[in-house]
C-alpha cells in the first residue's frame, strides 16, 4: 500500500526535473499556470452552490429518506444489502454526502463485513454523476446530457449490482 | 438539467413548507456554504495541479501523453480537434491515476473545446460518460478510509472495485454508441428514409 501514496509526490518530483532539463523556466510557467486557478473556480462555483444547495434542500425535506425506503425492496431484489441502500442513492448525489454515509458504514458494521467490503467497492467504483455535469459542462453551451446522464446512473446502478456479487465470491 | 432541477426543487420546496417551514433557510444558505468551502478547497487543488499542467505542457509531456493516447481517443471521442483530443488525453491519465484535482481541469478543457466540434453531442456526451463511470485504477481514499476504520485487510477491495469500475466504463460507452447518435448516422438515417419515400 505504501507504493500508491508515492505516486504523487513522485509525479511532482520528475514533473520538475525533466522540466529543468527541459530548460523550461520553471517558476514563470509555474506560476503562469496557477493563475488560471481562479477564473476556473469563479466559473464553476455558480453551478456547484445550486447542485449543493439543491442537494441540502432534498435531504431536509425528508424526501430523500422517503425515496431510499421506497427502493429498499427493490434494491433487495436486486441483491444490494439494504444498509448500503442510501450510500447508493446519495454517491451520485453528493460527494461528502456519501463519504459521512461509508465512514458511518463502517464504524457500525466493522470494516471487514460484506455490508462494509461491499459499501467501499460501492463507492470506489463510481463518481457523483451530477457534480460531474455541473462542473464539466458549465461553460458548455448546448447542454443535451439527458441521455449522457441516464447512461451513466445506468451504468453505476449496474456496476453496484456487480460489486455486491463480487464482494460475496471473492 | 433544467428540468430536473424545477422538479426537485419545487417537490423539496413544497414538502418543506408543510413540514418544517423555518428549515427552509437555514437549509439553503448550509448548502451555499459548503459549496463555497468546497470551491477553497478546489482553488487549492487547482492551483497546485495547474501550476503543474503548465510546467507538462511547456516541457513536452503533455504532447507526449496525448500522441500515445490519439488512436484511442480519436476512435472513442470522433473528433479531429487536436487540442481537444490533447486535453482529453490528459484528462484520462489524471483519472486513471486517480489524481481528480488534475483531471477536472483538463475536462473542463475538452468539454468546451469539443462543444465547438461537429458531432458536438456525441463526443461530449462520451466525456461525460466515461468520466462519470469513474475510469480508476487505484481507490486510494478508500483504502485510506478502511485502514483508519481498523481493517485487517484495507487492500482486499482493490480488485473488486477494479472490475465494478472498469464494468461500469465499458457499458457506459457501449450505451453512448447504442443511443446516441453521431452526426453520420443521422445523415445515414435521412437518406434511408429519403429512399424509403420514392
Amino acid at each position: 500500500m505504501k507504493f500508491f501514496t508515492l505516486i504523487i509526490p513522485l509525479i511532482f518530483l520528475l514533473s520538475f526535473l525533466f522540466a529543468v532539463f527541459k530548460k523550461v523556466r520553471v517558476y514563470d510557467s509555474f506560476t503562469e499556470g496557477v493563475k488560471g486557478a481562479l477564473p476556473l473556480v469563479m466559473s464553476i462555483f455558480p453551478y456547484i452552490a445550486a447542485v449543493m444547495m439543491l442537494t441540502k434542500l432534498f435531504e431536509v425535506s425528508g424526501l430523500e429518506n422517503k425515496l431510499v425506503q421506497l427502493l429498499a425492496p427493490l434494491f433487495r431484489g436486486l441483491g444490494i444489502p439494504e444498509e448500503i441502500a442510501r450510500l447508493v442513492l446519495i454517491k451520485p448525489l453528493s460527494g461528502n454526502g456519501s463519504t459521512a454515509v461509508l465512514s458511518d458504514i463502517l464504524s457500525r458494521y466493522g470494516a471487514d463485513s460484506y455490508v462494509a467490503r461491499c459499501a467501499c467497492v460501492a463507492y470506489g467504483s463510481s463518481e457523483t454523476v451530477f457534480y460531474i455535469g455541473a462542473v464539466y459542462f458549465s461553460e458548455v453551451k448546448q447542454k443535451k446530457f439527458t441521455a449522457a446522464l441516464l447512461i451513466s446512473l445506468f451504468s453505476y446502478f449496474a456496476s453496484v449490482i456487480l460489486c455486491c456479487f463480487l464482494c460475496k465470491i471473492m | 438539467m433544467n428540468a430536473v432541477f424545477a422538479a426537485i426543487f419545487i417537490l423539496s420546496c413544497a414538502v418543506l413548507l408543510f413540514l418544517d417551514p423555518a428549515g427552509f433557510l437555514p437549509a439553503l444558505l448550509d448548502g451555499a456554504s459548503k459549496s463555497a468551502v468546497l470551491c477553497v478547497s478546489l482553488l487549492a487543488a487547482y492551483a497546485a495541479w495547474l501550476g503543474l499542467m503548465k510546467l507538462w505542457e511547456e516541457s513536452g509531456v503533455t504532447r507526449g501523453i496525448s500522441k500515445l493516447l490519439r488512436p484511442v481517443c480519436k476512435k472513442l471521442f470522433k473528433t479531429r480537434d487536436e487540442e481537444a483530443l490533447s486535453a482529453i488525453g490528459m484528462n484520462l491519465s489524471a483519472n486513471l491515476l486517480g489524481i481528480g484535482g488534475a483531471a477536472t481541469p483538463y475536462g473542463i478543457r475538452a468539454a468546451t473545446l469539443l462543444d465547438k466540434s461537429p458531432d458536438a453531442r456525441y463526443s461530449s456526451s462520451m466525456l461525460f460518460v466515461v468520466n462519470a463511470t469513474s475510469l480508476q485504477l487505484i481507490p486510494t481514499s478508500v483504502v485510506a478510509l478502511r485502514l483508519s476504520a481498523g481493517s485487517a485487510a484495507a487492500a482486499d477491495i482493490i480488485l473488486p472495485t477494479m472490475l465494478a469500475t472498469a464494468f461500469s466504463t465499458v457499458l457506459g460507452v457501449l450505451l453512448v454508441k447504442l443511443f446516441v447518435p453521431t452526426a453520420a448516422r443521422k445523415e445515414k438515417r435521412l437518406l434511408r428514409a429519403r429512399g424509403k419515400q420514392k
